[in-house]
Parts: structure tokens; C-alpha cells; sequence
């Protein structure tokens, strides 16, 4: 249910709006008082003691992570890496001890001290499972959330924590197209969730809402879970709508003060797999191109092999009611683009005490960041491509009278247009860049009684981010070479973003005889700030300088209107809501929880700026009611949420101005260039999600079906200019809708003393239609230059699937050269006019779609006494993608015979005129052995200064099995922002990385 | 308990430090209402700092000497003229080979950002008259309007009336907006009607030199345009009153001819190259980098390559390598020529030929050839042939005379300098006489006022003249100034067919409604006949 006028009477709206808000305000300063006051008198009453022991396993081992609850309350904690633990409870408490895969046990504390408890590995899996604002037993569960342990990451030198995840959960997709180590992946929940708001999950670490993974080393990472589904999601409200990645780093552990320290190092080696095949300078002359009197693999000169190391050390321990882990990453990644890399350095602390007689538990998290940045220049990778193969390096080669002390001694093809040479271009002009980003969450939690707790929580990130580029007075590209009155450019760009959480939030737990209840309820504050600066100047006398910091030396100082500079400012964007949850569980066989979230956003018109959103689920434990023999599991859950969602843009219902100059005349004025839209409301997402899961034995399996309806959703669209003033405004456009489903299968295939193998396959697939939008049917991604602009290839249309590749059919080729094109609908016309792509006699094709069918993960662990074998596959199938680089630069040209030309196996001969059409639409199905790894380890407890340690070789992207003829097979899910046009694959993407990793973690 | 006390205290102020239900949205970095800035001065030749910047600098971001906008829906579906498809380079989904053919469709995105471009100008009025204006203003800001309008008129016929900003009104036929821009020109200059005894003495528009606003010269050149085509948009003509706003400005003796004598030092010269001219003389000189002040200047928009950027004939129409001919800081995109039948149009004396095109080998700043890597003749030299092989796909690098009237600067920018006339003397001339001579029907009454232009022109006399041979006069003079389209259809020449366009049918003769904005109007637009 979403709350609003329906008649848009805003006055009235206004007035509901401000009683609800006064209430709100009260209810919330008297939860405050009653919550305050209950703690002063809580404090005194009751008797305390610590109970402390070691959880093992059936073979004795220490369990390390077991979870230890005070039953019927929230207090517990987890097992350290020996397996002990140390609680505070009250008198005549019960434990429950429970860990993945093992039976919970609960044992009633007597009169020991010391509890220590053997657990059996268990048919039923009972673990803890992290939900927003709290952790919930995973059978009680009645969504769709899978829970991913740090064992069971990719491994191999994975800078962004997202990778980890990357083919692991059914539903997530993860792609980073090629792998520029400098680039972050593109992470989608269940296909599309929304169209102009933020696509990417959020990410919760260690409480902070909406934070970067970017600064969390992986190492440091004890486990995540990702909550797939609305009704999971809907506690987070509109920040959780495209789904929450919620990750939980390691703790510390109380070794009574001893200190556990852990080394893991890995050296990995890079290739380039080029999937791009060009000409060589012998078939380019054969093929009548420009000889250039030279023979030069431009691929090869501008990559490496590229050379990565990551050393990570920590420390825990602890002593008393305090423990503590303290972590340091160093990183050093080169990408196998030449001048492209980064070298990171991160720290991370957890902190963790109790105060009070242990009432008050205080957490800290904190983690600094330091990345210095190569960011290189990519379009290196897209000239190499298509420069041409007979040209030199070096000018002292050219053919013609050149000139090469202008281009600092490299040779340039002048004359023609977007043609640069490669190597000059990477190895004169510098781009770099730094980031600094610091975290700090503080969280203070109070048992005020055994049922009632209160959490307080403050967390800030801070991020400085900069970017300097520098292009030299010889380089052609941008550096202006040839111009006689202006060379040479620097770019100085800096940006502050932060964001602050303030949350309060109650817990209370209760039974009633077979009945368990827990209510949570609270408040959060969120308030996120953006402010950037953009410098840029040029004209310098030469290289002799590094002109980044001697700016001053700029011709364009002298030189009006040369001088670019730029600065925004965000204004305070807010999201403040209030919030309330229940969770029943009934005869510990039914599960019902229910929840809502009043929300509000400083980015929506007046009147529309709060939603309420609910969210219910219900599941059952059906073993408990059927009798069902050698079935150890069978749960059925059924989910139902709101979720609101925002724009990334602020100011959108305000009108935006820009000050335009009169010349000569001296004056100034504004223009219109944004119209406010005081009507925006919040785009909601409806999603009902229904699971099984089902374990037998040594099977298990787990299917998610679900429904989602994306309504309202907010995207920048066409008006009529003559009433609005501009042709363009942010509007609640229209409405999506997807319907997926999701299997995750595991089997033990053995399982005995000496040798287990574990295999699983997760594999999902959706569709999304749009159902109802504000015209009937657009085209939308433009090709681009040269030549190819006005060339939309992706068409939207009311009621069909979204990622629709629409173009005209190719047939072969005519004989002046040019491509002869289906008459599709065979009506003797010939219709191929790209302004006609949407009249009803046009001869345009479904050409493919961007989305995949289906996409899989198949995992398979083996362990044989100390050796552990990991492989990983991975695939996608359905989908295509718009090969652009094959569209430019396959057909020959004759006017561009100073191009290289593609030469893949699709190559059309004789085909001379370069115009989109089904040619250049590949299927890219695709599966790859992702990684595999080979590890052994070694027990060194009877060295004196080692406890273990582990040795593996890894894989990365050893072999990929595709026809698609491009660099990378892997969908391409989004253009550019938009989500709306997946399946092309542009000219700016990264070359793929096949890569060798050695890994040794040693534990002292 | 005192610690307990403590941090009650310390979490009740941690929450009263942000206001817990606000919601206000204050956006720091941007401007969020309409402002005007007076008397900056950024260089140039002076004039007055008024309220009317915005409206003016409309003038410019509607694409009138750019890409994609005015400039390109005007002058490619005409003869004079064409961008080819290089293989694929400059094919563009069509669109180019669309408006050369006379095939345009709803959805062609040139068309789409001309209309949008005139509304976003017309929006831009609507809010300064909705503001305080003095009278002067107010009517200068109605009579700008008002050619936006014409210009929407002209090129799409059915249109939307809108002169309140945020509103809404029902579109209405041509004849229509013809009235409409009829009257608001008539009041912005005071007078009733144009007659022969129109009394402009309580005119609210002034008569100062400011070529870069609509004093009353300016007004009535426009109406003049308007009147000589309102046989096409309405039925009715009204040559007479063509006729009569001509001699207005005409007889007001304000502006002369740029002539012999009238002249400014040349700032395309490269100083190795003999050949260039020191100085850029009459004709020329109306269009070069420095014609601030040129005397024929009735109405202009003003181009500065700092304050007031937008012109960018250099890149749009050069090659590649000719670059380094004129030192540019950017490298030209190959795009824009013109026809060959066009070219030959011009005889060799006539000195509009030299100063209108540039053809032949082309040499650099020291002198030297250009070269071309990638020339398709295999001889890297480049050399601009008027002859065009072919339309598409494979139009030569090098083919077509390149247009150069507005001529270029030595290390100019790709933002150009040379002021572009809406109204000059010379377009006014040729409105008479043809007025005349439609009026009587008698075309030998054009005679006196074509052989001004041609004896500026450098060419002889003509003794007598055809409709045919005045629009080819016509042609020649207005070469580049966005008045062909407009012309062809007035002498019924549009749909004749010329080099590679068949003939076409009448209903292109305005331009369709673009499709997005037909899509958002929500049934307020209807398409125009034959889309």
C-alpha cells in the first residue's frame, strides 16, 4: 500500500502530511523518554554472570563462528578461531549454540561457570542470518535471502569485493566487462529494478547503509548476505529497492591476550585475451589498404603482461569483555593496458566491549583507504584496434616527409578523422587519480531488560576523490600537437562526497508458550552531500614540466576564454523514515513477519516527499506438519513488499537555470534548462516472491519464483517544448514488469574420511515487459561517429520485453559494395530508413536480445586429505550483443583505407559501406572455466612460530567456450545510465585478463 | 548511573544536531529562478548591457550557423547544399541523404532540434515579457518573438501559439501564425499597417546602430521576408507591402551598400602565400571574421569565439587537414559542400565566386601542400574538385567546393567570430525588386535594385531578366544566409528534381511535426499533411 492523494489535492496532502509529522515527532521524543527512563531502572535489577566454554565439533576440532544466544533475548556473541566464546547472561539462562550445517543444542546454564558443548553435524542447516536492523535464525526466513561464507568466494586476485559474489547467488547478476582494474562491476538483483533510480544493490557493511565496497579488502570479509527479495528488503526502504549485499567483516576474537596473526600474500600474473582479430600489415596491403611502408601489432604495443601483488596481515585478540581485530591491505594491481593500475592501502579495525555490568555493548568499525590510481587511457585499446597496421611507431619511419619532433618523435596518420596512434597516446599523456575514503560506525546497544534492547548507531563515510590528467604539447590526441597557438592541456578534477546515518532503533523479544515474538522498531537519518571541482588549462611551452603542478605556465592565461572550470554542489539530500517489524514464529514450524517503513526524500515535490511502505511474509516448516520420511527439509515461503525508489538526480522538482552570455553587448541572463516537476512522486517496486527449499540427504535445492511490478518509474522523457519550455523532464514515466525464477542445487557426491566433493549449480533467468509507458515506442542507443549517428539499435515498445535489438536484416552484399537488406515483410519495399524504425511497413528485425535466458554458476569443491581442488564455471545463454566495433571497422572503407580492418570469421568481403544491420549481432552465449584453483595445506602446530599454513595456484579465465567474435562475451546490461538499452558492446571496454595467481595465507 | 545519565545525554543531543522530519531541498549549485546581469563587459565593440541577453543569445543556440539545427534544415534540402556519405563516415542512419533526397520523415533528429530549438527561444521571450520591461523592450522582445515564429511558420506551418510561459494553447494553421506574426511585428513598430504614409515617429523601437538588437529598420526587414512570402503561406500576397517596407529602410539613407572602399584587413592571410589578399573588400567584407560594423547590417546575431560562440562553418565544412591552412586549434569534421551545378552558377568575374567557395589544391600556413593520408586518388595532396562523384555511400574525401563567405581566421577556433545577418542591405534590395516585379508582373521592374547587387558583385548589367535568372541572382547573394529553401518555394523550384533528387511531392514544402514532440503533446499536435 503506498499512501498518497489520489486526486493530487495537495493543500489536503499537506495538512495530512504535517499532522502526521508532528505525531511522528512525538511518538518518537516519547519512545525516546520511556526508552530512556526503562534503561536507568533496568540496570540495577537483575544478577549477571559469564558463562564461557569451547564449541567443537564432532571430531573434537574447534568450531570457529558458532553462534552462542541467550534464548529469548538478543544477547550473544560467536566463537573465536579456537572455538571458545565468553557470554554475560542472567541467571538461570539458556544457550543456544547453533552453526551452519551442524544441529542447534541448547543447554540450560546451572551452576558452572564454563559450558562446553559438542555439536553433530546436522540434518537440518539452522544458521543466523543477517536482516536489516537485526539477524534472524535462517529458517525463519520468509524471503528470499542466500547467505555466502567467506570459504566459498572466487578466488585469485579480486580487487572489488563484488567479484566474489560473481556467479555465486542465483539472481545476482555481477559482470565487469573486460576487467580494467580500475573499473567497478555492474551489479544487478534480479535484472531491471527500476529505470532512472539507482540499479545497483545497496550495500550495507558492518551497518552502514550505502557503502562502498571499493575500500573492503576481501580478506577481511567473514560473510554476505544478500537479500534478493522485496519483502527482505523493504526495512532498508527506497536505498534496498534494487536489492541489499549486506557484509559482515571479521571480529575480533578474545584470545585472552594472546594475539592470533594472519598473513595471506598472492602474486598473479595477467595476459590480454584478445578476442579482437584485426589484419596484419601484409593482409591490410593485400586488401588494398593504405601502405604505410611498415608492419606494427599495435594490440601488442600498448599491453603487458601485467604483474599484481596483495599482501594482507591482521591481528585479533582480546582479553575480558573486549576483543578486537585490527587488518592491513597492500595492493598493487597493473592492468594489462600499459600505465594502468592502482596501488591500494587499506586498514580496517573492529572494536568490540561491554560496559555496564555488560549491558552496554559497544561496537567500532573503521576503515581508512588510500588508492592511488593509473587510470591510462582505454581509447589506447580502441585505436590500437583500428590503427593501421603498415603505419610506424616512430616517425623517423614515415613514409612522407614528417615532421616527428611535434609529436615528441611518434609517428601520426594526419588527415584523418578519430585516428591516433596508440602507443604516442598512452605514453605521453599521464591520467591519474586518488582516492581517500574513510568510514567510522559507532554502535551502542542496550539490554534493558532480557526482552528489550536499544540500539543507537552513528556512521559517516567520507570519500575525496581527484583526477588529474595531463596531455602532452606533442601528442595529437587532445594535446593539440598541431595546432601552432595552443598544445599541450591539464585537467585537474576533485570531488568531496559524504554521507551520515544516525539511527535509533528498539528490539523486543517475547514467547508465549510455543510462540516466539520479536518487534523492532526506530528512526533513521540519512543525509548524503556531492560537491566537485573541474579546473582545466592549457597552451604550454613544452614537456619539460610535469604542467599538473606548474600550471602557471599556461598560455590560456593570457588567452580569453580557454579556461575551463566548473564546481557543483549537492544540495542536502535526506531520506529520513520511521520504521516497525514483526517477527512471529509459531510452534517453531510457522514463520510470519511483517514490517513497514515510513519513508520520506528531500528529492520529490512537495506534498509527494513520504511513502509508507509494508512488507509481509509467511513461511512453514512442512516437516513439522506432514510426515514426510528421509525428508530433512521442506520449507515454503511466500514474500510480498513495497519498496520506493528515487532519482540519482537532485533539484528534479525545482526549476534548473543557466546564465547565457550576450556577447559583445555585455549582459547576461538565464535560460531555462530544467522544468520542475512539483508531481514527482516515489517510483515503487511491488515484488511477491515465492521459495521452496527442500534438503534430502545429501541434496539440497532451493527455487525462487517471483513477480515484480515496477510502477511509476521515473525516467527523463520527451514533452511538448512549446508549453514546458524545454523538451526533456524527469517524469513518473511508466511501468515494468519482471517475472524470474531461481534454482540453487547442491549435492554431496562424496563424502567419506579422506576425499569429499561437493558440487553445486545455481542458474536463474527473467524476462521484464513494459507494460505501460507514457508513448508507445521509442528507439533509443545511438551507434555514433563516424557516420553512424542517428542509428538507434534498441527499441522499447509498450508490451513487448525490454533488451530488444531492432535493425534492418542483412542478406549479403550488392555489387557497388553496400549491404543488400531483407525485405522482411515482403512487401516488394524496401524500408530500411532508420527515421522509419518504428512505422508499421518497416523492414527491421528482432535482432537479438540484450538480456540473458538463462545465467549459471557451477561450483565444484573437491578436498582430498590436505589437497583442495576448486573449480568454478560460468554461463550465460540467450543473449546477444552488438559487436560496434565490427560495425565501424569491419567493412572496407575504400575512403578509409587508412584504417585497420577487423577480421573476424564473420567478415563479409566485398562489403564496402559501414551501416548497422543484423550483421554485426552476435549471440554471445557463452561458458568459461572462471577460476580454478589448486590449494594444500599444512599443519604446523609443531613448529614453534606457525600454526598453519596454506599454498594455492589459482586460474582466472583459463578457457572461455563462445562464437561471439568481440573481446568479452559477458551481457552487457546497461549503456552508458541506461538500463533500458542492454546488449551493446561498445568501443570503450577493456580488453579481457587471463590470469595466474599464487596464494600463501600463513597463520602464526 | 552517572554513566548511564551521560550517554542519554550524549544520544538525545546526537539527535537534536539534524532536524529529524525535514525535508527541504536547497540546491547550493544552481540558479533556480531568472536573473539578469547588466554591464559585464567582456570585450568587443561596445553597445549596451540590457535585459535582453538571453532572448538574444536564442538567436544562436537555435543552430542558426551550426550542425543538426536551423542552419542544417534550411540549407541541405536546398541546391546549393549537401553533405555526402563518406562510406560510412557522415551517413548518419540517412538523415542527410533523407533532407537532400526530400524524403524526411517525422522522426529525422534534425528537424526535431529545429523545432525544439525555436520553442526553447520563444520560452525564453514568453519569460522576459512576463517580467518588467520598458517599452522599448517589451517591443523588441515581441518583435524577436515574432520572427522565432516566422521561422516555425516558414519551415512547419501548424503550430502552436504560445505567449505565456508554462501554458498551453491549441495549434493553428499557417495562416493563422501568419496573422499572428503580421501583428505583433505591426505593434512592436507602432504602426497599424504597412502603407506608403506609415508615420513611425511614435514607433516604440528606436533607430540606434545596434545591429545585435531589433531597432525599427530591423522589424521591418523582417516583416518584408514575411510579406514577400505570404502568397505561400496564407494564398493572398502582399508583394505591395514587401515592396513598401523595403523602400522604408531603403530611402532611410541609415545603411549603404559595403562596396569598393568598404573594406577590413584579412585575418585568413598566410603570410607565405602571396595570393591571399591583405584586406578583404565590399562583398566580402560583409561576412569576414572582423565584420563588426559592417554598414549593410540592419539585424545580426553577433559570434564571438569567447562570449558568444555557436558559428561553426570551419568545422563543419572543411577537411580534415585543413587545419593546418588556417592553424585551427581543432581538426574539421569533412561534412558540409556545395552542388556543383550551384558553383558553376557563378560566372568567373563575379567576385561572390572567390569569396563564397574555396576549391583546388590547398596549401598550409608556410605554404606547403596539405596532405592527405587517406586521399582516395591515391595523391596525398588535397585538392577540393567542385565535381561530387557521388551522394552515397562512397562520396570522395575530397569532393565539392567548400563554402568559405563566412571566411576564416587565422588560428581561429572551432567557434567562429563572423557576425550572421538575419536583415542586411543587400537581402533587402532583392526583396524590392522581386516584390516589384511580382506586384506588377512586370519583372524588368526588378532590374534597377539586381544590378546594385551585381554591380557590387563585379558583374555587368542585365539588360533584361527572367524569374528563373532572378533566383539564380538571388541565389548567388544569398548563398549560405539560410534563405534558399524559403526561395526555391516561392518560385516553385523546390520539387524540381537536381543532382542526385528526384522530384518531389508538394507536401514537403513544410517540414514534418518531429515525432517525439507529436508522441508528448498528447494529441494537442497533428501531423502535417503527407507524414
Amino acid at each position: 500500500m503506498f499512501v498518497e492523494d489520489p486526486s493530487g489535492d495537495a493543500p489536503d496532502n499537506k495538512i495530512i502530511h504535517q499532522i502526521l509529522k508532528s505525531r511522528m515527532k512525538k511518538l518518537f521524543t516519547l519512545t525516546f523518554m520511556v526508552l530512556a527512563m526503562t534503561l536507568i531502572y533496568a540496570t540495577s535489577i537483575y544478577a549477571q554472570r559469564t558463562i564461557s566454554g569451547i564449541v567443537t565439533d564432532d571430531s573434537g576440532e574447534g568450531l570457529i563462528g558458532a553462534n552462542v544466544l541467550e534464548k529469548g533475548t538478543t544477547n550473544g556473541t560467536i566463537t573465536d578461531l579456537d572455538g571458545s566464546y565468553s557470554l554475560t547472561v542472567a541467571d538461570g539462562a539458556t544457550l543456544v549454540f547453533s552453526f551452519t550445517g551442524y544441529t542447534n543444542q541448547e543447554i540450560a546454564v546451572g551452576n558452572s561457570d564454563v559450558v562446553n558443548i559438542q555439536l553433530d553435524a546436522g540434518e537440518l542447516l539452522d544458521e543466523v542470518v543477517v536482516i536489516g536492523y537485526g539477524t534472524q535464525s535462517e529458517k525463519e526466513i520468509t524471503s528470499s535471502v542466500v547467505k555466502i561464507e567467506n570459504k566459498d568466494f572466487n578466488q585469485g586476485p579480486i580487487s572489488d569485493p563484488s567479484q566474489l559474489l560473481q556467479g555465486k547467488v542465483a539472481g545476482l547478476q555481477v559482470y565487469n566487462r573486460g576487467g580494467d582494474p580500475n573499473g567497478s562491476s555492474v551489479i544487478r538483483l534480479r535484472g531491471i529494478s527500476t529505470v532512472g533510480a539507482n540499479a545497483q544493490p545497496l550495500v550495507v557493511v558492518d551497518g552502514i547503509i550505502g557503502a562502498s565496497l571499493d575500500n573492503v579488502d576481501p580478506n577481511d570479509i567473514e560473510n554476505i548476505n544478500v537479500l534478493k527479495d522485496g519483502s527482505a528488503a523493504a526495512i532498508y526502504g527506497s536505498r534496498g529497492s534494487s536489492g541489499v549485499i549486506i557484509v559482515t567483516t571479521k571480529s575480533g576474537a578474545n584470545k585472552d591476550g594472546r594475539v592470533q596473526l594472519n598473513y595471506s600474500g598472492q602474486i598473479a600474473s595477467g595476459t590480454p585475451v584478445n578476442g579482437i582479430k584485426v589484419m596484419t600489415a601484409p593482409e591490410f596491403v593485400a586488401a588494398g589498404g593504405t601502405d604505410l611502408g611498415s608492419a606494427t601489432d599495435w594490440i601488442d604495443e600498448v599491453t603487458r603482461t601485467s604483474l599484481t601483488n596483495n599482501h594482507s596481515i591482521s591481528a585479533s585478540g582480546g582479553s575480558g569483555v573486549t576483543s578486537y581485530r585490527v587488518s592491513a591491505n597492500i595492493r598493487n594491481v597493473e592492468g594489462i593496458l600499459l600505465n594502468s593500475g592502482f596501488n591500494q592501502f587499506n586498514t580496517r579495525i573492529n572494536f568490540s566491549t561491554r560496559a555496564l555490568n555488560d549491558k552496554l555493548r559497544i561496537n567500532f568499525n573503521s576503515s581508512f583507504t588510500n588508492k592511488d590510481q593509473e587510470l591510462g587511457f582505454q581509447e589506447a585499446l580502441r585505436y590500437a584496434v583500428i590503427y593501421n597496421p603498415t603505419a610506424p611507431i616512430f616517425g623517423d619511419a614515415s613514409p612522407y616527409p614528417f615532421n616527428s619532433e611535434q609529436f615528441g618523435g611518434y609517428f601520426e596518420t594526419l588527415g584523418l578523422f578519430d585516428s591516433f596512434n596508440p602507443v604516442s597516446l598512452i605514453k605521453q599523456n599521464s591520467n591519474r587519480g586518488n582516492r581517500k575514503e574513510f568510514n567510522y560506525t559507532a554502535n551502542l546497544n542496550y539490554s534493558i531488560t532480557d526482552n528489550f534492547s536499544a540500539n543507537f548507531r552513528i556512521a559517516q563515510q567520507n570519500n575525496k576523490f581527484d583526477n588529474k590528467k595531463y596531455y602532452a604539447t606533442t601528442s595529437l590526441f587532445r594535446g593539440g600537437a598541431t595546432s601552432p597557438i595552443r598544445k599541450g592541456q591539464a585537467e585537474l578534477y576533485n570531488g568531496n562526497s559524504s554521507f551520515d546515518l544516525y539511527e535509533l532503533y528498539g528490539t523486543y523479544t517475547d514467547s508465549y508458550g510455543s510462540t516466539d515474538l520479536t518487534l523492532t522498531g526506530g528512526y533513521s537519518y540519512q543525509q548524503e552531500n556531492f560537491d566537485d571541482q573541474f579546473f582545466s588549462i592549457g597552451d604550454f611551452p613544452n614537456n619539460d614540466l610535469d604542467f599538473l603542478n606548474a600550471i602557471e605556465n599556461a598560455q590560456d592565461l593570457l588567452n580569453a576564454g580557454l579556461i575551463g572550470a566548473n564546481s557543483n554542489a549537492s544540495p542536502d539530500s535526506k531520506i529520513i523514515a520511521f520504521f516497525g517489524r514483526a517477527n512471529v514464529t509459531i510452534n517453531n514450524g510457522l514463520f510470519v513477519n511483517a514490517s513497514v517503513r515510513y519513508e520520506g526524500s528531500s528529492k520529490l515535490g512537495e506534498g509527494n516527499k513520504w511513502g509508507i511502505f509494508p512488507a509481509f511474509g509467511i513461511g512453514a516448516d512442512l516437516t513439522r506438519y506432514l510426515n514426510l520420511d528421509n525428508v530433512d527439509q521442506l520449507k515454503v515461503r511466500l514474500g510480498y513488499g513495497v519498496t520506493g525508489a528515487l532519482p540519482a538526480q537532485n533539484g528534479l522538482s525545482q526549476e534548473g537555470r543557466a546564465l547565457v552570455y550576450d556577447g559583445a553587448n555585455g549582459g547576461a541572463s538565464t535560460t531555462l534548462t530544467r522544468a520542475a516537476n512539483p508531481d514527482l512522486r516515489w517510483e515503487q517496486k511491488r515484488e511477491t516472491n515465492f521459495g521452496i527449499e527442500f534438503a534430502q540427504d545429501r541434496f539440497s535445492a532451493t527455487l525462487d519464483l517471483y513477480n515484480r511490478d515496477i510502477q511509476d518509474f521515473i525516467l527523463l522523457r520527451t514533452v511538448d517544448i512549446a508549453e514546458f519550455g524545454v523538451d526533456k523532464r524527469v517524469e513518473n514515466a511508466g511501468s515494468l514488469n519482471t517475472k524470474g525464477y531461481e534454482v540453487a542445487l547442491n549435492y554431496d557426491v562424496l563424502n567419506t574420511d579422506k576425499v569429499r566433493y561437493n558440487t553445486g549449480l545455481v542458474f536463474s533467468g527473467y524476462s521484464t515487459t513494459l507494460n505501460e509507458y507514457v508513448i508507445d515506442a521509442e528507439m533509443r542507443a545511438n551507434l555514433g561517429s563516424p557516420g553512424q549517428n542517428a542509428t538507434s539499435m534498441i527499441r522499447i515498445k509498450e508490451g513487448d520485453e525490454i533488451g530488444v535489438i531492432w535493425g534492418p536484416v542483412f542478406n549479403g552484399v550488392l555489387e557497388d559494395g553496400s549491404p543488400d537488406l531483407a525485405d522482411v515483410n515482403g512487401d516488394g519495399q524496401l524500408v530500411v530508413g532508420q527515421d522509419k524504425a518504428l512505422d508499421e511497413n518497416v523492414d527491421f528485425a528482432r535482432l537479438g536480445s540484450g538480456i540473458p535466458d538463462i545465467e549459471l554458476g557451477w561450483s565444484n569443491q573437491i578436498s582430498i586429505g590436505d589437497w583442495s581442488i576448486n573449480a568454478f564455471f560460468r554461463g550465460a545463454f540467450g543473449h546477444s550483443l552488438i559487436n560496434t566495433f565490427r560495425a565501424f571497422y569491419e567493412p572496407q572503407l575504400s575512403t578509409q583505407s587508412s584504417y585497420n580492418y577487423m577480421n573476424t570469421a564473420l567478415r563479409e568481403e566485398g562489403l564496402t559501406t559501414a551501416r548497422f544491420s543484423s550483421l554485426y549481432v552476435e549471440k554471445a552465449d557463452f561458458i568459461k572455466l572462471d577460476n580454478f584453483t589448486i590449494g594444500r595445506s599444512f599443519d604446523l602446530k609443531n613448529s614453534n612460530s606457525f600454526e598453519s599454513l596454506q599454498l594455492s595456484i589459482t586460474a582466472q579465465n583459463p578457457f572461455v567456450i563462445t562464437n561471439y567474435t568481440g573481446t568479452d562475451p559477458e551481457p552487457s546490461l546497461v549503456d552508458g545510465r541506461d538500463v533500458l538499452s542492454p546488449g551493446i558492446d561498445r568501443r570503450t571496454n577493456y580488453f579481457a585478463t587471463r590470469s595466474f595467481t599464487l596464494g600463501v595465507n600463513l597463520k602464526f | 548511573m552517572n554513566t548511564i545519565v551521560k550517554f542519554i545525554i550524549i544520544a538525545s543531543l546526537l539527535s537534536l544536531q539534524f532536524s529529524c522530519t525535514d525535508l527541504e531541498e536547497n540546491l547550493r549549485g544552481e540558479i533556480t529562478n531568472d536573473i539578469s546581469i547588466e554591464g559585464i563587459s567582456t570585450g568587443g565593440s561596445g553597445g549596451s548591457a540590457d535585459a535582453l541577453s538571453g532572448a538574444f543569445s536564442q538567436l544562436r543556440s537555435t543552430g542558426s550557423a551550426g550542425h543538426f539545427g536551423y542552419y542544417s534544415v534550411q540549407e541541405l534540402p536546398s541546391d546549393e547544399m549537401v553533405i555526402g556519405a563518406k562510406g560510412g563516415d557522415w551517413y548518419d542512419g540517412g538523415v542527410l541523404v533523407e533532407m537532400h533526397k526530400h524524403t524526411y520523415t517525422p522522426t529525422n533528429g534534425i528537424i526535431g532540434s529545429a523545432w525544439n530549438g525555436t520553442y526553447a527561444a520563444i520560452n525564453t521571450c514568453n519569460e522576459l515579457l512576463a517580467g518588467d520591461l520598458d517599452i522599448n523592450q517589451k517591443a523588441q522582445t515581441r518583435a524577436l518573438r515574432a520572427y522565432f515564429y516566422w521561422r516555425l511558420m516558414d519551415s512547419y506551418g501548424n503550430v502552436k501559439i504560445i505567449t505565456e510561459p508554462g501554458s498551453d494553447a491549441p495549434q493553428v494553421s499557417r495562416a493563422e501564425v501568419f496573422a499572428f506574426v503580421e501583428s505583433e511585428l505591426l505593434e512592436a513598430l507602432g504602426i497599424p499597417a504597412v502603407s506608403a504614409d506609415m508615420d513611425l515617429t511614435e514607433s516604440p523601437l528606436g533607430q540606434d546602430n545596434n545591429p545585435y538588437r531589433i531597432n525599427r529598420y530591423g522589424a521591418m526587414g523582417i516583416l518584408a521576408k514575411v510579406y514577400l512570402n505570404a502568397e505561400v503561406y496564407t494564398g493572398v500576397a502582399a508583394y505591395d507591402k514587401a515592396a513598401l517596407a523595403a523602400s522604408f529602410i531603403i530611402d532611410s539613407g541609415v545603411y549603404t551598400l559595403c562596396g569598393d572602399g568598404c573594406k577590413v584587413p584579412n585575418l585568413g592571410k598566410r603570410p607565405s602565400v602571396d595570393s591571399d589578399p591583405d584586406e578583404l573588400e565590399g562583398y566580402a567584407a560583409v561576412f569576414a571574421p572582423n565584420n563588426e560594423g559592417n554598414p549593410e547590417h540592419i539585424f545580426v546575431i553577433e559570434y564571438d569565439e569567447v562570449s558568444a560562440g555557436g558559428m561553426f562553418f570551419a568545422m563543419m565544412s572543411l577537411h580534415y587537414s585543413s587545419q593546418f591552412t588556417w592553424n585551427f586549434d581543432s581538426q574539421p569534421w569533412n561534412g558540409y559542400a556545395t552542388l556543383e551545378e550551384f558553383y558553376n552558377s557563378y560566372e568567373d568575374g563575379d567576385k561572390r565566386k572567390k569569396a563564397n567557395f574555396i576549391v583546388g589544391p590547398q596549401l598550409d600556413f608556410g605554404g606547403s601542400a596539405v596532405l592527405d593520408y587517406a586521399s582516395d586518388d591515391g595523391d596525398p595532396v588535397l585538392n577540393y574538385t567542385p565535381f561530387i562523384n557521388e551522394l552515397e555511400p562512397n562520396s570522395l574525401r575530397e569532393a565539392g567546393a567548400r563554402p568559405g563567405k563566412f571566411s576564416y581566421k587565422q588560428f581561429g577556433r572551432a567557434n567562429m567570430d563572423n557576425d550572421y545577418p538575419i536583415v542586411r542591405l543587400g537581402d533587402v534590395y532583392l526583396i524590392r525588386a522581386e516584390a516589384m516585379a511580382r506586384m506588377t508582373g512586370d519583372w524588368s521592374q526588378a532590374l534597377p535594385d539586381v544590378n546594385i547587387i551585381r554591380a557590387r558583385a563585379g558583374v555587368s548589367a542585365y539588360s533584361s531578366i527572367t524569374p528563373e535568372e532572378f533566383l539564380a541572382e538571388r541565389g548567388r547573394e544569398m548563398f549560405q544566409e539560410s534563405s534558399r529553401r524559403t526561395d526555391l518555394i516561392r518560385f516553385d523550384k523546390y520539387n524540381d528534381p537536381w543532382w542526385e533528387k528526384p522530384a518531389s511531392d508538394p507536401h514537403v514544402n513544410i517540414f514534418p511535426i518531429p515525432f517525439d514532440q507529436l508522441q508528448a503533446s498528447n494529441g494537442t499536435l497533428t501531423q502535417n499533411p503527407g507524414y
